[in-house]
């Protein structure tokens, strides 16, 4: 018995990764909100469910007033309401309400469009919705890779790009000016009727006179040899190597000093010595 | 043939009261268990700041906090909530002068806009320290209780730790 319950252990246990937790302040930017991420401060995907709302705020009126204040969430599919509750300050002193509503477990998909609508003679100050609610991590097993049936994603198919298929690279290069096109294909016409019409001069030609064939026969021959140029001997031309050697020594026959030069340098000493005199 | 029959009557109904026990009783016990229907629990607690020497005070503007007491009841027109503020410290250094205190109970917010005359409806005692609520709806109200002791003569507090006990609680009407 004890070995059936271990085997059966694995198929059994089930842990429930919930978390539990209160958005923001879904009030905070006016009286009208949408059940998003950024209004919440909570990620809302699959798997959030809210199971309460804790609402407050401080009516103004006067006493005499009718004033009624009502907190609600339309039901997204825009049939109804998910909640809706009514506080009807009329004929009464108004008072701060703080009050906590039971919801059960209903998804975040099925929240709509929330508000505080007022009706009479009053206004709203404080105002606070913030919604409890419960996280099941693992109802989209994609939430998060350590869930039990969560699926590697596959990586993206890698898109091979092809210049030719692109419509840009086609209109880039397609030619756009219609005259040009209509003369292109007005001269390749009247090209082939030319050469059909040289043609048929030249078969009428041949059948009147059998040398017409012959010279150009020989003629053809004659271009033949005329174009056939032998490159060969370009190719295998042989250079003969030739080593070029110095033919000049200079031998060191030694260099005597310039006795001009001497002179102008004592000439130069006088003439600084002269010259620093002034200073002295 | 009348008086046959009568007497085989009370024949057998002798013989009867002869077989049965002399007495026949059993003890049950009865038991229940009564939930209360009132609810008071601490929100926020409440400490003393101290502006200056001889002055300790929950106001916020001195750094301290007011407390917050929640208490619902289930059952309309079942409960009163009483809540004063403190009178005396329960515990502090040894004074020797007096203190002087003073308070205010309100109601800071409700779960019904039908509690807006609860505050009307209220009645003080105990010089004002003490502030009984008749709780006519089934609810939540939520209590502050703001206090201040000041030292006698303007005296500087001796050093130390200073508690007060602002009590709430709720009594069957």
């Amino acid at each position: 018995m004890a070995l059936w319950v271990l085997l059966l252990l694995p198929f059994c246990s089930f842990s429930y990764s919930y978390t539990f937790g209160y958005t923001g302040n879904a009030a905070q930017g006016g009286n009208s909100w949408g059940m998003t991420t950024p209004v919440l401060g909570v990620t809302v995907q699959e798997g959030l469910d809210i199971s309460g709302v804790i609402y407050t705020y401080n009516p103004i009126k006067e006493v005499s007033d009718d004033f009624t204040v009502t907190v609600q969430n339309e039901n997204a599919a825009g049939d109804g309401y998910i909640f809706q509750d009514t506080e009807d300050f009329s004929g009464k002193h108004p008072i701060r309400i703080r009050k906590v509503l039971q919801l059960p477990y209903v998804p975040i998909e099925s929240f709509g469009q929330g508000s505080i609508a007022t009706t009479g003679v009053g206004t709203l100050k404080d105002e606070s919705v913030i919604y409890m609610y419960r996280f099941d991590a693992c109802r989209n097993p994609q939430n998060d890779p350590s869930c039990p049936d969560y699926i590697p994603p596959l990586p993206p198919p890698i898109k091979i790009y092809d210049a030719l298929d692109d419509d840009s690279v086609k209109l880039a290069s397609k030619e756009t000016d219609k005259e040009l096109i209509d003369d292109d294909e007005d001269n390749k016409q009247s090209n082939e009727e030319e050469e059909d019409k040289d043609r048929l001069e030249k078969m009428l030609g041949i059948a009147s006179n059998a040398f017409t064939l012959a010279d150009g026969v020989t003629q053809s021959s004659l271009i033949n040899t005329m174009n056939s140029v032998n490159m060969d001997t370009y190719y295998l031309a042989r250079i003969p190597s030739k080593v070029y050697r110095e033919p000049l020594v200079l031998k060191d026959q030694g260099i005597s000093d310039n006795r001009k030069v001497l002179r102008s340098l004592s000439n130069d000493r006088l003439h600084q010595t002269m010259i620093e005199e002034q200073y002295k | 043939m009348k008086k046959l029959v009568t007497l085989f009557l009370a024949i057998g109904l002798t013989g009867c009261a002869l077989l049965m026990p002399k007495e026949a009783e059993a003890n049950t016990n009865i038991t229940g268990t009564v939930e209360s229907r009132c609810e008071v629990v601490t929100d926020i607690q409440g400490y003393f700041g101290n502006p200056n020497a001889y002055t300790l005070t929950t106001l916020p503007a001195s750094n301290g906090q007011i407390p917050q007491i929640r208490i619902t009841s289930t059952l309309a027109n079942a409960y009163k909530a009483i809540v004063s503020y403190p009178t005396s410290f329960s515990s502090s250094p040894s004074l020797s002068n007096s203190v002087t205190w003073s308070g205010t109970v309100a109601i800071a917010s409700a779960s019904s806009s039908d509690m807006s005359g609860y505050a009307a409806a209220s009645t003080v005692t105990n010089n004002g320290a003490m502030r009984t609520y008749y709780l006519t709806h089934a609810g939540t109200i939520y209590v502050t209780v703001a206090s201040e002791a000041i030292y006698g003569g303007n005296k500087a507090y001796p050093g130390g730790q200073y508690v007060a006990v602002a009590e709430a609680s709720c009594v069957a009407q």
